[in-house]
């Protein structure tokens, strides 16, 4: 199963999040040699992991075998801070109703199977029942076909660049029941993900944002 | 395809198709999803089995990214096959040209290879290309698809659902049985519903029973 880890209980996963952050360190800085998240701890930690992160973590019993996270376009976020120049057409968003997507990754040994397509629908079925209607995400290029396959709808919002010798885009993906559908066919399971102990509504969290940064507008 | 042809018509490109990549023992012809090729350079391809030494189809499958046809690596000297093909296309107007690879989630491998003589290609143009080309690949590939099947299907779960619901048990009790939370059966329920054009459950439950979804 898929679980979905926030603020609200992670007191309940902290062995698991910390073994994720070294297993991101294995395989973004060595295995994919994207040297500038490298840690002396080797634990990959960037600054969109906090208190706002949902992680949604795939575990065998308390082991991660992959995973990726969600983060509120309401508050700086990877693409508007990093890579705001791959959104020039349409522009970054910011919007409690979208989560920005990252960190997807498989361990070795599983990335024959169809981990990765239960992966793609635990972010469609989370973002279902807490109501995002988009997610935006920076990609490499080559996996648009794959995420078209899995029934998602892509938009770019600009032309991709290269970053770090790989061509990549920003990109916003529609959540909707049609993509959930077929890729439950193709998984045949009808729901992927499990919650424990107390929720934390995403949407309230990222209008909490939002209102924050109104007041913030103001008073400059 | 008329439309392909014109939006990459535009960058100067005269000739494209968009195959799958034959694994051994696969016949070429047949992983073609759509194609504007001189029919005389497809027949000579074809006949030739010209896709095991093309050096363009070998370097697609190890790369992810696009490149020019030109990039891709051959030895001339020991690989005469690989210089006939390049050699041989350019006969067709196919003397530069640009690919872009598609890696599919389940090992599936194919490419958007567009070709021709006075290209507008270069770094301005090539990320316009490479979007382009993936989006034109994935609506071949839907255009593709049989059409679906005109009764909706619903999964062994949302049958379940509605089973259970035609025996009058509310959503709670249908979570209780399927030891799933209230609020999945609801939503079984309603995907259910949706599919099947229903406004309500009782309307859902009446179009299963009446298509033989579910035995009442």
């Amino acid at each position: 199963m898929i679980h979905i880890i926030s603020f609200a209980n992670r007191h309940l996963y902290e062995d698991v999040l910390e073994e994720h952050f070294r297993l991101r360190h294995d395989i973004f800085v060595e295995e994919r040699r994207w040297e500038t998240l490298r840690k002396p701890d080797r634990r990959e930690i960037d600054s969109f992991d906090n208190e706002d992160t949902i992680y949604l973590l795939a575990l065998e019993g308390r082991r991660v075998v992959g995973g990726h996270r969600l983060y509120p376009t309401t508050k700086p976020s990877m693409m508007s801070e990093i890579f705001p120049h791959l959104a020039d057409v349409r522009g970054c968003p910011s919007d409690p109703l979208i989560w920005e997507w990252s960190r997807y990754f498989i361990i070795r040994d599983r990335r024959d199977g169809n981990l990765n397509l239960r992966l793609m629908a635990a972010v469609q079925e989370f973002c279902l029942a807490e109501g995002i209607a988009k997610i935006s995400a920076i990609m490499e290029t080559w996996w648009l076909p794959r995420f078209q396959e899995a029934g998602f709808k892509v938009t770019p919002l600009g032309l991709p660049g290269l970053v770090e010798d790989a061509w990549t885009m920003a990109a916003l993906i529609d959540v909707s029941h049609d993509t959930l559908q077929a890729i439950s066919e193709r998984t045949g399971l009808p729901s992927v993900i499990q919650r424990k102990g107390p929720h934390l509504s995403a949407v309230a969290l990222a209008n909490l944002h939002r209102k924050r940064n109104d007041i913030i507008r103001e008073i400059a | 395809m008329d439309a392909l042809e014109r939006a990459f018509g535009r960058f100067g490109f005269e000739t494209i198709i968009v195959t799958g990549l034959p694994n051994p023992g696969q016949n070429f012809s047949q992983m073609v999803l759509a194609k504007r090729w001189p029919a005389e350079w497809f027949k000579l391809y074809t006949e030739n089995n010209f896709v095991r030494v093309d050096p363009v189809v070998r370097h697609c499958r190890r790369l992810i990214h696009p490149f020019e046809w030109a990039e891709a690596p051959y030895d001339p000297e020991r690989e005469r096959g690989s210089a006939e093909v390049m050699r041989r296309a350019t006969d067709f107007r196919m003397q530069r040209g640009f690919i872009v690879p598609i890696h599919g989630l389940t090992g599936y491998e194919a490419a958007v290879s567009l070709g021709g003589v006075d290209l507008d290609l270069n770094v301005r143009s090539k990320p316009a290309l490479h979007l382009m080309a993936m989006y034109s690949f994935d609506r071949i590939r839907y255009l593709l698809q049989p059409t679906p099947d005109p009764t909706p299907r619903l999964t062994q779960r949302e049958r379940e659902v509605v089973a259970w619901a035609s025996q009058g048990k509310s959503a709670w009790e249908i979570g209780e049985i399927l030891h799933i939370t209230q609020r999945t059966a609801e939503q079984h329920l309603a995907n259910a519903a949706s599919k099947l054009g229903a406004v309500n459950r009782t309307h859902t439950v009446a179009i299963a029973i009446r298509n033989k979804i579910i035995n009442p």
